[in-house]
């Protein structure tokens, strides 16, 4: 009686656990969902992250057509093929033909200016006269306006709000992580178990990167700081961030590529080596291409990390939410600062309290990681078919 | 006549531990020569002294002469070469996972032979050679993990041809293959003795005994008799090999 009753307490405990555990995995992803949900839209992935006012100079030379399904109450433009619809109280482009001016839009300083649906446009400036814009604007006057001249100046507010500058930071960030930390990895891994002596150094060599992989990340993002952003004098950029990247995934690429490695059988090897084949010919031609597999799931998993890093971010690539492009040549550039999805988060919470941002940005980090996951375990199962 | 191996005063230790002892032993060319003896004896230990394949191991010391046709395996051959003239069938087959045709051309790929028609040349001989050509002509390209363990090990065989050894050392071939597969490895073999010399581990006294001109028993790392396989079956000088032999011990 008393072993059955132990017996059930022992079933009822286990269930329990795991019950909680998952309970609480359910919970947190269902709150992230719940308070960030809403706010998941392509304009949240596509759209930059600042909202940005310019004046951008139009110039008509045709006259277009209203679609037939624009809404009762909205304005439109032959003149410029654009529909401007009042919200709340500002005006909002609802409707652009696929040939209107406004997709030749320049600013003052002459460059290109995107202006697409959902953009504001607060003034309108033409003939000598402005206009402004907002609810007690007459709407005639705007049509008005709007069609009076071919040359016509807009002041244009683009909507923000959204998370592609960090997205493009965030993939730069994995390029040149996995770009530095893959071969040195792989290389390091095979000098392991392929080449080195069983001994003394190679258990050091173990030992180190079993301590560098318990380090935590926020050790490695001051070391980043130190070394690459103060002495190395790279800035809080993308390159630091990278390069900080890179020390910490060290340990577990080597780590999977060692476990890749090991599990090849001897036999390859040493039928290859029968065959009067050297050690790289072994290596490149049959222990390598067998392990590949292997490799590729510790890559991938590395990719997650990133993607999932903040810690080593914080202090090495700067929380600024722009692209990393350089402000006077307009260029994609590694060294300029830029945030990722995760920091982002993070600075959110932290400098405006917006929880709803943070909870949308961590599923998109989910959403990737689990991606990334299922991928990477698609991969060990066709190895393993592969191999039996 | 010329022996193809003399080997003189060979010792080997893994470590502390002594795994063979003053062996002296001259095997014959064109011959099949087959090493028996109980389980550690040493007799598969002596056979990858052969090609060198004890090199792989970081613990094995060796001491002693092997000379192959006059020449000093250890310092006048080098040993990529070796291997290339002293060719290895494993235990269990070991094919690698690739097609049927990229196991054959391994071994010519990397001594540099890159000719497609030498290439298909050399991949059909082998493979005739072997006794598969007929078996697996219509699906070279096919992965070689796909044939029967018996095909897989005279595909390991072909494999081995390939680079037209002189001796071809096989350590215990059979042994995970079922009595028709054996069979016809065993047929194979003395085909393959016509051109090759062939050394032979095996565990099944029957074998040796069927296949094998010569006989080598081994025992706790020492090389107790050597002669024809006739004698050492019908009339062994040793005691022990008497008693191995007619299943008193081992």
């Amino acid at each position: 009686m008393s072993r059955k009753v132990k017996d059930q307490l022992c079933n009822m405990l286990i269930w329990l656990s795991a019950a909680f555990s998952v309970g609480i995995l359910v919970l947190v992803v269902g709150f992230i969902f719940s308070k960030g949900w809403s706010k998941i839209s392509l304009d949240f992935l596509f759209n930059d992250y600042e909202s940005k006012t310019q004046y951008v100079t139009l110039e008509s030379d045709q006259a277009y057509q209203a679609p037939a399904s624009l809404s009762e109450s909205a304005l439109f433009s032959e003149n410029l093929g654009v529909a401007l619809e009042l919200k709340e109280d500002h005006y909002e482009i609802v409707w652009m033909d696929k040939e209107s001016p406004l997709k030749e839009a320049t600013n003052n300083a002459d460059e290109k200016v995107k202006i697409s649906k959902g953009d504001c446009v607060q003034q309108i400036k033409v003939s000598g006269k402005s206009l402004k814009l907002d609810k007690k604007t007459d709407q005639e006057e705007i049509v008005k306006a709007l069609n009076e001249n071919n040359t016509l100046v807009m002041k244009v507010m683009s909507v923000g709000g959204g998370i592609f500058p960090m997205i493009v930071s965030t993939l730069l960030l994995v390029l040149v992580a996995l770009l530095f930390s893959a071969p040195i990895g792989i290389l390091a891994a095979i000098y392991l178990v392929e080449y080195a002596k069983p001994g003394k150094l190679v258990n050091v060599i173990r030992f180190a990167t079993e301590i560098l992989a318990g380090i935590p990340s926020v050790v490695y993002g001051l070391f980043g700081m130190l070394m690459f952003v103060n002495t190395l004098n790279l800035g809080m950029s993308i390159l630091a961030g990278g390069l900080t990247l890179t020390i910490l995934l060290l340990p577990t690429m080597m780590r999977t590529t060692e476990e890749a490695l090991k599990v090849v059988p001897m036999s390859y090897r040493e039928a290859s080596y029968g065959l009067g084949a050297n050690k790289i010919q072994t290596l490149s031609k049959v222990v390598l291409p067998s392990a590949i597999p292997g490799i590729l799931v510790g890559v991938i998993l590395s990719i997650g990390r990133i993607i999932g890093e903040s810690a080593a971010l914080l202090f090495t690539i700067g929380t600024f939410a722009k692209l990393p492009v350089n402000p006077e040549s307009g260029n994609f550039s590694l060294l300029e600062t830029g945030t990722s999805l995760t920091v982002r988060a993070y600075i959110e919470v932290k400098e405006s309290g917006n929880v709803e941002m943070a909870a949308a940005i961590g599923i998109i980090i989910l959403i990737v990681v689990f991606t990334l996951n299922l991928f990477s375990r698609l991969i060990a199962k066709k190895f393993s078919k592969a191999n039996n | 006549m010329k022996p193809k191996f003399s080997v003189s005063d060979l010792n080997l230790f893994y470590g502390n531990f002594q795994a063979l002892h003053q062996i002296n032993i001259e095997i014959p060319s064109n011959q099949v020569t087959a090493l028996i003896g109980p389980s550690g004896c040493g007799k598969s230990t002596f056979l990858r002294t052969l090609n060198r394949m004890n090199d792989l191991v970081d613990t094995a010391k060796i001491t002693g002469n092997i000379q192959l046709d006059g020449e000093n395996i250890y310092s006048d051959i080098d040993v990529m070469k070796l291997r290339t003239r002293v060719g290895m069938v494993f235990q269990k087959p070991n094919p690698f996972p690739m097609s049927i045709y990229d196991n054959i051309a391994y071994g010519p790929r990397c001594q540099g032979v890159k000719d497609k028609q030498r290439l298909n040349q050399i991949v059909e001989d082998s493979l005739r050679g072997a006794a598969l050509w007929d078996e697996v002509k219509d699906r070279l390209n096919k992965s070689a993990m796909g044939l029967s363990g018996g095909q897989q090990q005279r595909l390991c065989i072909a494999r081995a041809i390939a680079m037209e050894p002189e001796v071809i050392l096989m350590d215990e071939p059979t042994s995970a293959l079922d009595p028709i597969a054996t069979k016809k490895v065993e047929e194979l073999m003395e085909q393959l003795k016509k051109k090759y010399t062939i050394v032979i581990v095996t565990h099944s006294m029957q074998q040796a005994a069927r296949i094998s001109d010569k006989t080598a028993f081994f025992l706790m790392g020492e090389l107790i008799e050597f002669d024809d396989t006739n004698k050492v079956f019908t009339n062994p000088q040793d005691k022990r090999t008497e008693d191995y032999i007619t299943g008193r011990f081992g």
